[in-house]
């Protein structure tokens, strides 16, 4: 987007500066014309002017001319050859003015022989005067009767006058076209540069705005990832506190347990009755010290061997010595207690010993899983504890 | 200001569960084996709660908090103890003595709600 831009804005000045250089081509152009046009008007009045000024001498050595021939006097005499002086003067000037422009040079010719012409002839009038008197210059100047050579003369000027006033015109009017054209190209060149400078500044206006909205875009993303960010963290934060809390919970519930484990096995050591934990199938699964210290069996020994090899009840009033089904698997079976019943324990040595025997079911929920059988001696027993 | 506990246990591994747990609940914990050295704790800076186990290397625990209630009567005292009484004869026994019993089987969580409950002001 930004290079876009930049391409754009170069592009356009490019073009304005191009309409610039235009425009000052042009009117400089026309500036040249308008200065070559007033000159044009300048030359056109001096051709007038000495035109005039030819007529006017001729005029004026015409009157002397007169009268010389009335008077005789010098003086006029004088005054007339001034007049004719001037006269070649400004026919020089007039057909310089006019070398460059084929008719008007034309007109100045044909002018030229129609004054020297005069000129002659207003010579020929002085030296019949100053030779012969006033006599001498009237044949001459009755062939200059009506004065048609100078009416000639006047004619001409007047349309070199009026054929350079045309000129005039033409230029004066080409001279304002050319203005017009200048005016117009340098108000085009203008509104068309402003135009540009519009349309650069709507593309600046128009790229700011696409940046406004891209960073407003932006701080929006960023924002909302932020949120995001701090909402992620806290949840991991507290997912991390759950964590550690479970974790500590953990170390403390085993903690807890050993402690109570080992708690309840120093209290189930220091018993002094014989203690057997017995399976469902009436084997011996773990013996207390009592066991190992008042039978002689190692723990070895005992464990994974039926209780019956250690332990008998006692046989009951009526009852035969060698019962059909063992009572104590029948209670363990049924899931009773027997509470202090007479027994008899058989030790390493085959020595036998009255005891009294309890036999509490193990229960796991509503099923017996095995059974906890104690076995007290009895007082009279040579073991018990004095 | 962070309420100050004093801990009594002789098993160090509790005594590191228990204070890492309450100091990441915000309490100033203090944590000793016996109760010579809770005796000078306590000397030094007071408690807001004692909590304490039963069977001590150097001292019962019981007569332990029997001398710690005669210093601080208005300090609550938990008896967290592996040593496990029925519940009914825990409280007539020794609700004159301790402000609640409580098993070492006792979750943190079930710990702290009681902290939380002495604590309250």
């Amino acid at each position: 987007m930004k290079d876009n831009t930049i391409r754009r804005v170069l592009a356009f000045f490019l073009l304005i500066s191009a309409v610039l250089v235009a425009v000052a081509f042009v009117a400089v152009r026309n500036i040249n014309r308008s200065a070559a046009s007033s000159d044009w008007v300048n030359h056109t009045h001096a051709v007038i002017l000495e035109a005039e000024a030819l007529l006017s001498g001729l005029n004026a050595g015409d009157g002397a001319m007169r009268t010389t021939v009335m008077t005789g006097d010098a003086r006029d005499q004088a005054a007339c050859r001034e007049a004719l002086g001037s006269i070649a003067e400004h026919l020089e000037v007039t057909k310089a003015l006019t070398r460059n422009e084929t008719a008007q040079s034309q007109q100045v010719h044909d002018l030229e022989s129609l004054v020297n012409r005069r000129i002659d002839f207003i010579r020929q009038v002085l030296a019949a005067r100053q030779s012969g008197g006033q006599e001498a210059t009237r044949p001459l100047l009755a062939t200059d009767a009506g004065g048609e050579t100078m009416r000639e003369i006047q004619r001409a000027v007047e349309k070199l006058k009026d054929d350079e006033m045309t000129l005039l015109a033409e230029r004066d009017t080409a001279s304002f076209a050319q203005a017009q054209t200048t005016r117009w190209t340098v108000w085009l060149g203008v509104a068309l540069d402003v135009l540009l400078l519009g349309g650069v500044a709507w593309l600046l206006r128009d790229d700011i705005a696409a940046r406004r909205r891209v960073a407003a875009t932006l701080h929006d993303a960023n924002v909302l990832l932020e949120a995001r960010v701090q909402e992620r963290t806290a949840e991991l934060a507290a997912a991390n506190s759950r964590l550690s809390t479970e974790n500590l919970e953990r170390q403390w519930a085993n903690q807890a347990l050993e402690h109570q484990l080992r708690y309840n096995q120093l209290i189930v050591n220091s018993i002094n009755d014989l203690v057997f934990v017995l399976t469902k199938a009436m084997n011996v699964s773990r013996v207390n010290p009592a066991v190992v210290r008042l039978t002689g069996f190692e723990p070895a020994d005992l464990v994974s061997q039926p209780l019956s090899r250690f332990v008998r009840l006692a046989p009951g009033n009526g009852e035969t010595e060698e019962p059909m089904l063992d009572p104590i698997q029948q209670a363990l079976k049924e899931g009773r207690d027997l509470r202090d019943r007479p027994a008899v324990m058989e030790d390493k040595r085959g020595r036998k010993t009255a005891v009294r025997f309890t036999l509490f079911p193990l229960r796991d929920g509503d099923k017996v899983v095995g059974g906890v059988a104690t076995l007290q001696l009895a007082p009279s027993s040579p073991a018990s504890p004095r | 200001m962070t309420n100050h506990i004093l801990h009594i246990d002789d098993e160090a591994p509790i005594r590191e569960l228990l204070a890492q747990f309450l100091t990441s609940n915000g309490y100033r914990v203090t944590s000793v084996d016996s109760a010579t050295e809770a005796f000078k704790t306590v000397k030094r800076d007071a408690p807001d709660l004692v909590i304490s186990d039963l069977q001590l290397e150097d001292s019962d625990g019981l007569e332990m908090i029997e001398r710690l209630n005669a210093m601080l009567p208005a300090v609550p005292v938990i008896l967290l103890t592996g040593v496990l009484f029925d519940a009914q004869v825990a409280r007539d026994t020794l609700g004159k003595k301790v402000s609640c019993y409580l098993e070492k089987t006792t979750s943190l969580g079930k710990i702290l709600e009681e902290v939380k409950r002495l604590l309250k002001p």
